[in-house]
């Protein structure tokens, strides 16, 4: 089963590197790079620990399902609103 | 003033140390901070002489056993040669042989772990596999052939030469080839 994640999306808009996450959650920097891509999945740990350094849940980092693009995202908030 | 032989040569061992990289790693890894950019180098080439080299040797004992005891010196050299290249890629820092199996060791982080533990799943399995179907052919082979006892010990050294280089060279050829190439940030 794939698993999706968004850590560069929240990694941008933290403006923060690959090397700068990985000091933060105590892995190598190519890591993040594989899991960014999704060639690694992360373990419960590491998922919590990234979530954590986010400030967010970790479902909204990590899911089975494709995340919405940012664009869907700002278009159906503004449909909100 | 002519510096002593002996402090010229200690020196040289020291910068010669220094050059490995092994000291600044060590450093690094016991420092309050260890960096995180450190990067395994895939070797997807280098692997493959020696488990060639290996396999020609083999293939030569079994079909050509004559050509082995002849040059006993040079027959040394080739029987020596694949196993010393294989412990050389072994220690080069694709994945660590020393490392724990199941868990992140000082320096590997989860994944590096997890693609050790792979790797070397990968090579035992496949090794138990050729062992466990080569065995019985080997033994067929010298019943039908009616082979000699230097034959067979010429056979039995190459095939333990085989095994020892594949153990030594596959996980870190395996490990290279699944590693993909990151694009930079």
């Amino acid at each position: 089963m794939s698993l999706y994640n968004r850590i560069s999306v929240f990694r941008a808009e933290q403006g923060i590197s690959r090397r700068q996450l990985a000091e933060a959650v105590g892995v190598n920097n190519q890591t993040i790079g594989y899991l960014e891509r999704g060639d690694y999945k992360p373990s419960l740990e590491l998922a919590l620990k990234i979530a954590r350094h986010f400030g967010v849940a970790v479902e909204m980092l990590f899911s089975f399902e494709r995340f919405e693009s940012i664009a869907m995202t700002l278009k159906r908030a503004g449909e909100d609103e | 003033m002519k510096r002593p032989v002996i402090e010229t040569f200690l020196s040289r061992l020291d910068n010669t140390l220094r050059w490995t990289g092994i000291p600044a790693r060590v450093a690094d890894a016991m420092s309050d901070a260890p960096s995180v950019d450190r990067k395994h180098r895939p070797l997807r080439w280098i692997p493959i002489w020696p488990i060639a080299f290996s396999c020609a040797l083999f293939i030569l004992s079994l079909t050509w056993p004559s050509a082995l005891g002849r040059v006993s010196l040079g027959g040394v050299i080739l029987a020596l040669v694949p196993s010393l290249s294989a412990v050389i890629v072994a220690l080069l820092p694709v994945i660590h042989m020393n490392g724990p199996l199941g868990k992140p060791s000082l320096e590997d982080d989860e994944r590096e772990a997890a693609l050790r533990k792979d790797s070397f799943l990968f090579c035992l399995g496949l090794l138990a596999c050729v062992n466990c179907l080569g065995q019985p052919f080997l033994m067929i082979l010298s019943h039908w052939q009616n082979w000699q006892t230097a034959h067979s010990l010429s056979v039995a050294i190459s095939a333990l030469m085989l095994n020892a280089t594949l153990f030594g060279s596959l996980p870190t050829l395996y490990a290279s080839w699944n590693l993909r190439q990151l694009p930079k940030e």
